[in-house]
Order: C-alpha cells, then structure tokens, then sequence
C-alpha cells in the first residue's frame, strides 16, 4: 500500500499543476485579493453565489455520479456510503 | 445597505418577517452577510468549507423527485426514481435541525463491462436513506453533529459526523473542521460472503474567503481512511484491496456579475486513492436571473479519470474467449467504473419563484462517458459507451 500522509498524494502531477496555477493566475489577476467591507457584501448575499444552495440537489447529484465513476467526495465528509459502488 | 438573498428577491420579505426571527437575525447581525453569502441549506454532510456560522433564519420545506436512466448502444441499463424531502428548521435562537430522507428505486441491467461480451445482470433493489444534523451556533463559530442512515437489500450503511466552524472577525473568512465515521454492511444476495464489513474515518478541513465583492473563494481538503470489503460480489474476479485511502482537493469560485443577480459559478476537484486512480473534475454553470420570477442556470461539467491499478482490459483469448486478468494478480477487477476514460455532464436547470415563500425548480441533464473522452488520451479499450439522461423536479415551501 502506498503511503498516504505524503503531500504528493494531495498533487496531481506536475504539468497538470502548472497548467492549473498558469490558469488560477490569470483568472485571478483580473481580481486581486481585496476583501470586501461590509456593506459591499450584497452582491455575494445572493442566492446564485452560494455554494450547495440546494441541498436535496446536492445530494442526488452526488449519489448519481458515486454510481457512474470511481471519484467521489470533495465537498463533505460523513454522507454514509451505498451498495451503489 | 447588506442585501440579503431574500430581500434581493422580494424587498416586500422584510415586512413579512415575524419577529422571533428579526430577533434571530439582530443577535446574529454581527457575523455580516458573509454567512448569508454562503449560506448553504446545510445537511447531515459536513460541507467541509460552507461559510455559515449563524442559525438557520427560517424554516424549509422541500421535496424533490430525482430520475435516471442510464443506456448504452442499442440497451436501455438503470432506471432509477428518487423522491426525496428536506426540512430544516430554526429553533430558539441558536440552534437548527435539518433532516433528509430518499426513497431510490432502481431496476434495469447493469452496465456491461466490457463491450463485446453480456455480463449484464438484471436487478432491482429500494433504499431508503435518512440524515439528521443538529448545529449549536454562537456568535463566531458553530458545531454541528450529524447522522447518516442508509438500507437496502443487501447494503447497509450508518455514519455520525461533527463538524466546527469558526468565522473571522471581518466575517470574510469561515474555516471548516470535519470529522466523520461511517460503519457500512454487505450481505450480498448471491451469498458470495454471507456478511462484510467497512469502516470509514474521514477527515475535513476547509476555508471561504470572500475575495473581492464579487468574488467568493472556496478551499476544502478531505481525506478518507477505508478498511474492509471492496469488492463486488456480483461480478467475477473482482477481487480489490481492503483497504481504500481516498484524497480529495476542491476549489469552488462564485463570481457575481454585479446587480442583476448573475453569477458564474466554477469549481475543480482533484481526486487520488490507494487504488490508483487520480480524477479531476471541472465543473462550471451561469446562473442567469431572466426576471424576479425565473432564473435559469445552464452548466457544464467534464470528469476524467485513470483505471485502477487492478482493473483489466478485455483482452480476447483465442480459446477462452472471454478476457481474463493476465497473469495471476492478487487483485483484479473488471469493474467499467474502475476504468480510464472522461465523462460530460450538459445541462440546464430553471428556478421558478413562485412567490415569496413557495419556489419551484426543474432540471435536465445529459451525461456521456467513454474512454476516448479522457484528458490527455489513454482511455480504457473496450468499453462501450454509457449515457444517462437526468430528470429532476422539485418544489420548496419557506415558512
């Protein structure tokens, strides 16, 4: 068994990751890191900007996907587990 | 002025609160809207980086019928039909319980595993699966425990999770502490074993940071530790490792296009585990308000993968026939899902608000998987291609 508290077990491998940072950089340049004050947090309020607003969709999304492909987990942990795969 | 989700629907809503919940929202006035930002209708799952520490503000209801059917060419495989119910609701000031329950009903064949041969199996089975969670709130953090229970014929599963929250002092940033346990049970049908077991320990740990004032950025890192049976009892020479680590790191990014409400919606998954298998999973959607009633949200979503170490192509024998794992391997597995290959997601899916406290939504999508569609070539041989068509429908009752 391979070791499993190793931080390339968390890596993809390297030209992935460099495609990925070249990307998140350039998506980001556009957006420097500049917290918000509280009162220009409207437009982050709404409901199209939440993550997992839809929680029974949530669930069947990732139920769905647990029965087609070996991936799975990412945004929780804990959901219990299904004869499914 | 903190624009919340619902005052931007309906400025009319802040009229109709009643008052135990003006009182919920004045003790909880000083975590900002962040925790509304990324209010999450939270569940029994510890979503590892969901950016809430306050109370649910006010009760939901929601019901919701998922369908599949998975084809592939010329063969009509699973069917399954899911309704489902939600309901979360504030209790005295700081506390929120939320619960699930899921009916599946799945018939149909199996996919085949490999193209040129019927290992199709007929089947049919229901599960039930129920989740509770219970989240204690306080000023600048919350704690949430929650259950997990699940049953059908020959699989049962039972999972307890707690989760911590701590919120910055700005507000814009909410860091996620999770742990979970999951103890699940295989009593396969065909008696290959009469009964198994796996115990699962997982561990979570996450961050949303309000990045810009448009922009909200989500990191979560989950590791899982599996030990127990793996394989599947329904097929032949599947014979797979007990023991299972799984790592996943996520990113999700919202970015808001300003006043119309509009929002890009991204995220990518990166997924490892023991058994070989390394997937990335991109996922992207466009949340487009048409008018106050109806917003519409087309979305995008590619999966690719590498095969497990164990899995075996189907290599014909001239005399055999039907392909066997070559050599004598400790594991192997003809599993298609354990396979290389990508996978696409189109889809669309419309909110109807129908009025301040009733909501309706649909959604339709169209999946793909096939070996040639992994990233970077290199998929799986073999496999003939698996579609599935996605239905879904629900309504949600706020009170």
């Amino acid at each position: 068994m391979k070791p499993i508290l190793s931080v390339n077990n968390y890596l993809p491998n390297r030209p992935v990751l460099y495609g990925l940072a070249a990307g998140l950089m350039l998506l980001l340049s556009g957006c420097a890191f500049n917290p918000p004050a509280p009162w220009e947090r409207g437009d982050l309020a709404k409901s199209s900007m939440r993550f997992d607003n839809d929680k029974l969709d949530s669930l069947a999304q990732k139920h769905t996907y647990f029965s087609k492909e070996a991936a799975s987990g990412g945004s929780g942990v804990g959901g219990g587990g299904c004869g499914c795969n | 002025m903190v624009v919340t989700d619902r005052e931007h629907h309906s400025a009319h809503d802040a009229a109709s609160v009643p008052p135990d919940r003006l009182a919920r929202r004045t003790a909880f006035s000083g975590l900002g809207s962040i925790t509304a930002a990324a209010l999450a209708l939270p569940g029994v799952i510890a979503s590892v980086a969901s950016a809430q520490v306050a109370p649910l503000e006010e009760g939901v209801v929601a019901l919701k019928v998922h369908a599949y059917e998975d084809r592939q060419p010329g063969l009509t495989r699973i069917r399954a039909i899911s309704p489902s119910l939600y309901i979360g609701v504030p209790v005295a000031s700081a506390w929120s319980f939320e619960a699930t329950i899921t009916h599946d009903d799945v018939s149909g064949a199996t996919p085949r595993w490999h193209s040129a041969i019927s290992s199709a199996s007929k089947m049919g089975d229901h599960r039930t699966a129920t989740t509770a969670t219970v989240t204690r709130s306080f000023e600048r953090w919350s704690i949430a425990a929650g259950g997990a229970y699940s049953s059908e014929q020959d699989y049962r599963s039972r999972a307890g999770s707690l989760e911590l929250r701590v919120a910055s002092e700005d507000n814009n940033r909410t860091w996620s502490f999770a742990v979970a346990h999951t103890d699940d049970d295989i009593f396969p049908t065909n008696r290959a074993v009469r009964r198994a077991t796996r115990r699962t320990d997982e561990f979570g740990v996450g961050v949303t940071q309000n990045w810009t004032k448009s922009d909200v950025v989500q990191l979560s890192i989950t590791h899982a530790q599996g030990r127990g049976y793996y394989n599947d009892p329904y097929k032949i020479l599947d014979i797979r490792p007990s023991e299972r680590d799984q790592s996943t790191v996520s990113v999700r990014w919202n970015h808001s296009m300003g006043a119309s409400g509009d929002a890009l919606r991204t995220s990518w998954r990166f997924y490892r585990d023991t058994f070989g298998i390394r997937a990335h999973t991109l996922d992207l959607a466009y949340a487009k308000f048409v008018n106050d009633q109806w917003t519409f949200t087309p979305s995008v979503r590619y999966h690719t993968q590498s095969a497990a170490d164990f899995y075996y192509d189907p290599v014909y024998d001239a005399q055999i026939g039907e392909p066997f794992p070559v050599g004598n391997p400790t594991f192997s597995s003809p599993d298609h899902r354990l396979s290389a290959f990508g996978a696409l997601t189109l889809g669309a899916r419309a909110d109807w608000r129908i009025d301040s406290r009733w909501s309706a939504d649909f959604k339709l999508e169209f999946y793909e998987q096939r070996g040639a569609w992994r990233l970077g070539g290199g998929g799986s041989p073999g496999l003939a291609p698996l579609k599935a068509t996605i239905a879904q429908i629900g309504i949600t009752r706020r009170f």
